[in-house]
């Protein structure tokens, strides 16, 4: 699915915000691709990525990367989120040069993807943007809880948990870390980039 | 969704109509195992006196919820919704489609042609198949021609019209995306269409395009649709070109 197109936030908050991840086609070139996406995790755990996931297996081995190495079949999708451009062109680089043969996605700014692609000398095959939300859009909370949620495309980070959360930061039950942990967890494929939540819910914090 | 509440004997009750069965109660939720008699005395106690039991969030003291055996219709909801559910028809997870992200392999979406992802419900409000037939009939109306992999597709009636099976209608999913094709010089129809249904529905929807770099390295679609006053968001997602075909 779309599960990392939508992600809200200026240019500047974005460009702390990189997913990058693996994907077989079914029918054409799953069929024995479990060692390849693999290593797909070994090269990219390299590059200090803030979450990593597969989402046949959930979260439940998260912070056991061995395990969820263990995990990944053939139907699998690898994901690796970064909080920085340097990291992302180093683990882009290795991941071009292993040739692993299946389709590499990496959703982050447009502009500063192509600048990675240019660097390690890749040209692009596509490309996906977001035209935005349309439809009954004062249903939606604020434009920070919105850029919470949106870090899980899945919808498994609810709006009322991000709120809940929230209140526990402003009476000082739970730190702004701690509070982006917990948002963490029911995201199942690895695309939720905690670091980025911890910075909004610092912000939102002091915050009215 | 917010479906789950305590109910006037103290014990959690789900709004059934309203749940869309992502099952993420249960995976997120650790249960302690309490014993529910003893648990709902202590919160009975400790509010005579002002006090509440607060317990971590993702902790469930006595392991209230178990997940219920679906039938057709209602199971549509869970292959919709529940990220760790495949679909049967497109044998991929969570909504059931690869859009371009498997395109350098599988060259499902050629150059000249243009492709939007309509996801409804999202972000997290969810929607009943009756508004998702709503977008459809009107982007079928447009040119649509939808991605026959695509799950939302399957449930169609007759693709051409954009109608969906009857029994359908009145399930509710966390999203579901409406997946087609058209050629570059129909994108703005498209957009369009779903400019004017959007006030029809009481919920949102997020729409994606996508489509295959030109050989300049220009995005096919941005021109004409900056030309019309629509904005492209400055983050996407890039499909690198690394995939190929099985030897």
């Amino acid at each position: 699915m779309t599960n990392t197109l939508h992600r809200r936030g200026s240019v500047e908050e974005l460009s702390h915000d990189f997913v990058m991840f693996a994907i077989p086609a079914r029918g054409i070139n799953d069929a024995g691709c479990r060692p390849k996406l693999q290593q797909f995790i070994r090269l990219v755990l390299r590059h200090g990525p803030v979450n990593l996931g597969d989402a046949r297996q959930g979260q439940r081995h998260s912070d056991d990367f061995e395990k969820l190495i263990a995990g990944l079949t053939d139907k699998s999708i690898a994901t690796a989120t970064f909080d920085n451009r340097e990291a992302l062109l180093a683990a882009l680089r290795e991941v071009q040069a292993a040739d692993l043969g299946i389709s590499i996605n990496v959703t982050g700014l447009i502009d500063t993807v192509d600048g990675c692609c240019r660097e390690i000398g890749r040209r692009r095959h596509g490309v996906e943007h977001s035209l935005g939300i349309k439809g009954a859009t004062d249903r939606l909370p604020n434009r920070n809880v919105l850029a919470v949620g949106t870090l899980c495309g899945h919808g498994m980070v609810s709006f009322n948990l991000i709120q809940r959360v929230l209140q526990l930061i402003k009476l000082n039950k739970l730190s702004p870390a701690e509070g982006a942990e917990m948002l963490r967890r029911p995201c199942v494929c690895g695309a939720f980039n905690p670091e980025r939540a911890r910075e909004i819910l610092e912000q939102m914090r002091t915050l009215g | 969704m917010g479906v789950i509440h305590i109910g006037a004997g103290g014990r959690a009750q789900v709004n059934e109509e309203e749940c869309v069965e992502c099952n993420n109660c249960y995976r997120s939720l650790r249960p302690e195992g309490r014993n529910p008699t003893l648990v709902r005395a202590m919160r009975r106690l400790l509010r005579s006196i002002h006090l509440s039991y607060e317990p971590p969030l993702d902790v469930c003291p006595t392991g209230a919820l178990t997940p219920p055996k679906l039938e057709w219709p209602r199971l549509v909801r869970n292959f919709f919704s529940d990220v760790l559910s495949e679909h049967g028809l497109t044998g991929v997870v969570g909504r059931g489609t690869e859009e371009i992200k498997t395109n350098d392999v599988t060259g499902r979406l050629a150059e000249g042609q243009v492709g939007f992802a309509i996801d409804m419900g999202r972000p997290n409000l969810g929607v009943r198949f009756r508004d998702i037939e709503k977008v459809a009939v009107a982007l079928a109306r447009a040119g649509a021609q939808f991605e026959p992999k695509n799950p939302v597709t399957g449930l169609m009636v007759d693709p051409a019209t954009g109608r969906m099976r009857e029994d359908v209608l009145d399930e509710k999913v966390l999203s579901a995306i409406i997946e087609l094709q058209v050629p570059l010089a129909n994108v703005l129809p498209i957009v369009r269409a779903l400019d004017e249904v959007q006030h029809e529905l009481d919920t949102v929807f997020s729409v994606g395009i996508f489509a295959q770099y030109g050989p300049d390295n220009a995005v096919p679609y941005q021109r004409p649709l900056e030309e019309a006053g629509y904005r492209l968001s400055p983050n996407g997602k890039t499909n690198l070109g690394l995939g190929r075909r099985s030897a």
